[in-house]
């Protein structure tokens, strides 16, 4: 049976296996860390303090769900409120699973948003619904679309009509359009107006006046069509979820090798026939698929010699610009915000931009490299939900920090940059939980630079790459390329540098395994 | 009382066009113009004694050479002057300068980057043939994507055809063009900030957008459109001005026999059963026609001529949520002398072309983020223009005519008053900002006028000072534009039709949409069709 090797044991490197094993085939996974799950783990910052880096999830697709049985293997929670709003002047909008509670909420802020909250949830729900399944599909290829792509199009086709005339436009006028035209086509309420555009920013470099976040927004409702998101957690952490995962895929047959780098991808007359490890050994293999970023793939594992050059320049061209630093607080106590009355209403996200300009200036200070004096966070505390994350009593604070540019300006480093960037943080924080600074016993803060260095994020790019209208489905990672083949025989893609990329949720993973299942079938024969 | 085929409200060069194609097929067509002069934003007028401004548009964009040739435009006193070349003042004391021979801009580009001398050659070839691509889309009506009517579903497998045919890389130059922003698609060509700076200030021209918005870097191709336009010039100057054309184009229209009619408004648009029968003026006369085009902007057609009642309620908030949000000014300046550019001292075919203020990226996007919280530049992106150098018809002998387009003056102001209260500081940093560059510049001006995008919405009657009748926005444009479903020249209301740059292809002087909703216009009417 030949050999395939993983590269990368991130959350879509682990289902791809899964996939692929559960196929029939021998799959070696390599991962460069010594634990598995990549951008999805759960790490001691502190000693006695474990935080998840990437704090909320997906959700994962429900498919991946089903056939890696991880709801039997991990305890997924699904806080309710799902995600609190604060805002300056202390007050908090509270969002809930259930649109009517939520909607009362956002009566005290607008009886008028109110009023429009139900129906813009259904809207969402409706082009979420169907964008969700372009989501699992193979981007078609442009030049020659094969028989079953164009019939894929065709039912693509038939329930885009189904759709009606208005969610028609209004899916061809969201796309392009800015997330903040967008919302204040729903709403008036400003904290309202940031907390949902929000999704079309986050992880991005565009701010809610950049045209063509409404894609991201809708691309996020594709995944997770509730307003702000569902914030879905796991009993233990986003790491808890990639070890399972990995449970999952060992099952199939997988062998899972963590501390074993890869620097090279071996080519030999155009085709992928293995790969070098860091200790200078090879393995050979008969196809590789990298879970790393476009760029780490193809501009560090490859030998340039090997590609096409106008292939390389559109791969330099991908743009994959960080903007999202992590910080995590080692707490001595729980810290109380300004607007909740009862502690366990911060089990869910806290969203801190409480209006659209707020967005758009932090996003304008990263334009030119500087650090926003008001960023915006995106802050959980999952010690709530999940005492095991510290000891009795302590309690983590994770919070996502936009907009933090990679570079700084004027060729400032980060070792100084980053202490301005904490203090930033916990300025902002006391606005709105006063005396959480007094609570702090350690801290740790994870700037793009540092996103990059110990998770193998390209430009400390949490999405392996921007998602922009030019490198979104057939684009992504580029035109020509976004069927999971490389130009290199045997050589594939697995990770969220590809269609359709994004957060946690196993669909590249996915949609990769069946396409390189279906290539390595025809190869056979 | 007469009675007319046809009855144009607005004469704007696109209202002109209009009118002229249809009486050249038979129709009785009256055009009524509020001003005392036509043209709309197409204009020349002597606002100082001896001195002719381009009062609002300035040059020839793409004026689709078709109309130039089918109208017999040169015979009826069109002359297109070139519009050679632009230059770029620094403050390092540098400059950039680009002019319409080829070696010559080689050399000067190769004075700040060797590589990027050779890359601005490259970048045009594949330019040339986007523009080839989209030039057919700006002749076409725009199919209906949830229509399943063969003709619109022919037009979307044409375009579908088409870009199948486009090698590779041009499939994926035109998606990027298509979705990038300019400077985001120039760092892929390009690496000396400047020329960045100044070839992405096209993209912005006339939207509340910035260099680094995604959708700004499709207007890079209108270049490059001009150049294919060929034999007829379609960018440039026009001999006496930008009214020049329209005064051309409305001869072409009296010719083929249109009534125009200038100093006659339009209050309201006279509907029944559902159909436009007439109109009314502001003189409370009324004037009954078979079919209404109107060429003035959607906000100003069914919010005021037609009124919210006569339409669906759809349809009325897709026309509210229609964005105009001006973003520019203009000041007109009547000067005395040449202005003196400390970059490049003296007189100089450098001051015959374009003067664009625009020395960075960083420069123009900062500029944008002002105007983002309601505040107008202060330090604008101008570019710059001396007709009188190429055309002294428009200056006393030794005097000159300075037209300086300024970006961004936002519409709706956040910094206490109206624009009435800042127009004066406005302008004062306008000439500030040109000071910075060529000192000399306030010793010489003899007269100046300031045109927020408030004058322009009361002058022009270009809602919210729109240039464009509406944002040139990925979410505006094609078959979004001016309202999704009704982007076919076509109004809920029977026989009102849309003839202006509301309508795609959209702004410049490009006289598309007239033209277009002229075929339209024709096909779904009988010649002298009594209904």
């Amino acid at each position: 049976m030949p050999h395939i090797l993983i590269i990368g044991a991130g959350h879509n490197g682990l289902t791809t296996a899964f996939y692929l094993a559960r196929a029939g085939h021998k799959v070696t996974v390599l991962e460069r860390r010594d634990v598995v799950g990549g951008c999805a783990v759960t790490e001691e910052f502190a000693p006695g303090f474990r935080a998840p880096l990437a704090h909320a999830i997906g959700p994962v697709r429900e498919t991946v769900v089903r056939d890696m049985a991880l709801a039997r293997r991990v305890t997924f929670l699904r806080p309710d409120p799902r995600l609190i709003a604060l805002d300056t002047g202390g007050r908090a909008l509270a969002f809930s699973h259930d649109v009517a509670r939520t909607a009362e909420a956002i009566r005290s802020f607008s009886a008028k948003d109110a009023g429009m909250y139900p129906e813009f949830c259904a809207t969402l729900q409706r082009l979420g619904g169907f964008l969700s399944g372009m989501l699992e599909l193979t981007p078609p290829s442009i030049d020659a679309p094969a028989a079953g792509e164009v019939w894929d199009l065709l039912k693509v086709g038939k329930r885009f009509r189904a759709l009606g005339r208005t969610d028609i436009f209004r899916l061809l006028r969201w796309g392009p359009m800015a997330a903040a035209d967008l919302v204040a086509e729903w709403f008036e309420t400003d904290l309202l107006q940031a907390a949902v555009a929000a999704r079309g920013v986050f992880g991005t470099a565009q701010g809610p006046w950049s045209a063509g976040s409404g894609a991201v927004l809708l691309l996020n409702a594709a995944v997770d069509p509730a307003p702000g998101g569902s914030s879905v957690m796991v009993k233990g952490g986003a790491g808890a979820l990639s070890n399972a995962m990995a449970d999952a895929a060992r099952g199939e047959g997988v062998t899972i090798r963590t501390s074993a780098p890869v620097v090279k991808v071996l080519v030999s007359n155009g085709k992928a026939v293995g790969v070098t490890l860091e200790d200078g050994s090879e393995i050979l293999a008969s196809a590789v698929i990298s879970n790393a970023d476009p760029h780490r793939t193809f501009l560090s594992l490859l030998d340039p010699v090997e590609l096409d050059p106008s292939f390389l320049t559109k791969i330099r061209n991908y743009r994959a610009r960080g903007t999202v630093a992590k910080v995590h607080l080692a707490l001595n106590a729980l810290p109380s915000f300004r607007g909740v009355a009862n502690p366990a209403d911060l089990h869910g996200r806290i969203h801190i931009a409480p209006g659209i300009d707020y967005l758009e200036r932090s996003f304008d200070a990263s334009k030119y490299g500087e650090l926003p004096s008001d960023p915006y966070l995106d802050v959980t505390v999952p010690t709530i939900g999940d005492p095991s994350f510290a000891r009795a009593g302590k309690h983590v604070l994770s919070a996502n920090v936009q907009f933090v540019p990679y570079q700084l300006a004027n060729g400032e480093s980060w070792d100084a940059g980053r202490s301005r960037l904490s203090s930033i943080v916990l300025a902002t924080l006391e606005q709105y939980a006063p005396g959480i600074s007094a609570m702090v016993e350690a801290s740790e803060v994870l700037t793009p630079v540092d996103l990059e260095r110990r998770y193998g994020l390209s430009g400390g790019q949490i999405y392996h790459g921007d998602p922009a209208l030019d490198q979104l489905f057939t684009m992504r990672p580029v035109l020509g390329w976004a069927q999971y083949r490389t130009p290199i025989e045997g050589l594939f893609l697995c990770g969220s540098g590809t269609h359709p990329g994004g957060g946690i949720t196993g669909a590249s993973g996915h949609n990769a395994a069946r396409e390189i299942r279906s290539v390595l079938k025809r190869t056979k024969r | 009382m007469p009675h007319y085929d046809v009855i144009v409200i607005g004469g704007g060069h696109n209202g002109l066009v209009h009118a002229a194609y249809l009486a050249r097929a038979g129709r009785k067509v009256l055009v009524l113009e509020r001003r005392h002069v036509l043209g709309g934003a197409a204009v020349t007028e002597e606002i100082f004694p001896g001195f002719k401004f381009s009062v609002a548009s300035y040059v020839v964009s793409l004026l689709r050479p078709e109309i130039i040739r089918e109208l017999e435009l040169p015979r009826h006193g069109l002359e297109i002057l070139p519009l050679d070349g632009t230059f770029t003042p620094m403050p390092s004391g540098d400059y950039l300068w680009r002019v319409n021979d080829h070696a010559r801009t080689h050399r000067e580009i190769a004075r700040h980057s060797k590589l990027d001398a050779e890359a601005y050659d490259e970048y045009g070839k594949p330019m040339v043939e986007m523009g080839r691509f989209v030039k057919p889309i700006l002749n076409m009506t725009p199919p209906d994507p949830t229509s399943l009517d063969p003709r619109g579903l022919m037009n979307l497998l044409f375009l579908g055809k088409r870009f199948q045919a486009l090698r590779d890389q041009d499939k994926y130059n035109q998606v990027q063009l298509m979705t990038m922003s300019a400077v985001d698609f120039l760092d892929q060509w390009f690496e000396t900030d400047v020329l960045k700076a100044t070839m992405s200030a096209s993209g912005i021209i006339g939207t509340f957008l910035g260099v680094r918005s995604p959708g700004t870097a499709y207007v890079l191709l209108h270049h490059y459109m001009g150049e294919i336009d060929g034999a007829f010039r379609s960018w440039g100057f026009a001999r006496g001005g930008t009214g020049a054309i329209s005064n051309a184009i409305a001869d072409a229209a009296r010719e083929a026999g249109v009534e125009i009619r200038s100093e006659t408004a339009v209050s309201k648009i006279i509907i029944k059963d559902g159909a436009a029968v007439g109109v009314v003026l502001t003189s409370g006369d009324y004037l009954t026609a078979d079919v209404v085009s109107s060429s003035v902007d959607p906000n100003l057609t069914f919010l005021k001529m037609v009124g919210e009642d006569n339409l669906p309620d759809e349809f009325v908030s897709d026309v509210k949520r229609y964005k105009y949000r001006g973003s520019s000014g203009k000041v007109n300046l009547a000067l005395d002398a040449l202005p003196n550019f400390t970059a490049m001292p003296g007189p100089g075919p450098h001051l015959r072309g374009a003067i664009s203020i625009s020395p960075s990226v960083e420069y123009m996007e900062r500029a944008y983020d002002e105007a983002k919280y309601g505040r107008y530049s202060r330090r604008p992106y101008i570019d710059m223009v001396i007709p009188s150098l190429t055309d002294p018809f428009v200056a006393p002998p030794g005097k000159h005519v300075m037209s300086c387009f300024v970006q961004y003056a936002p519409y709706h102001l956040k910094e206490g008053g109206t624009w009435d209260d800042h127009r004066d500081a406005f302008g004062d940093t306008v000439i500030n900002t040109i000071a910075e560059h060529a000192p000399n510049i306030k010793d010489i001006i003899l007269h100046r006028q300031v045109l927020t995008p408030l004058d322009i919405e009361r002058d022009f009657g270009l809602t919210e000072g729109n240039i464009f009748q509406g944002e040139l926005t990925l979410e505006q444009l094609f078959f979004l534009r001016p309202a999704p479903g009704w982007a076919q020249y076509r109004t809920p209301i029977r026989n009102l039709y849309m003839c202006g740059s509301a309508t795609h292809p959209g702004g410049g002087i490009m006289g598309a949409p007239g033209r277009n909703a002229a075929r339209r216009v024709i096909k779904e009417t009988k010649t002298g069709g009594r209904r």
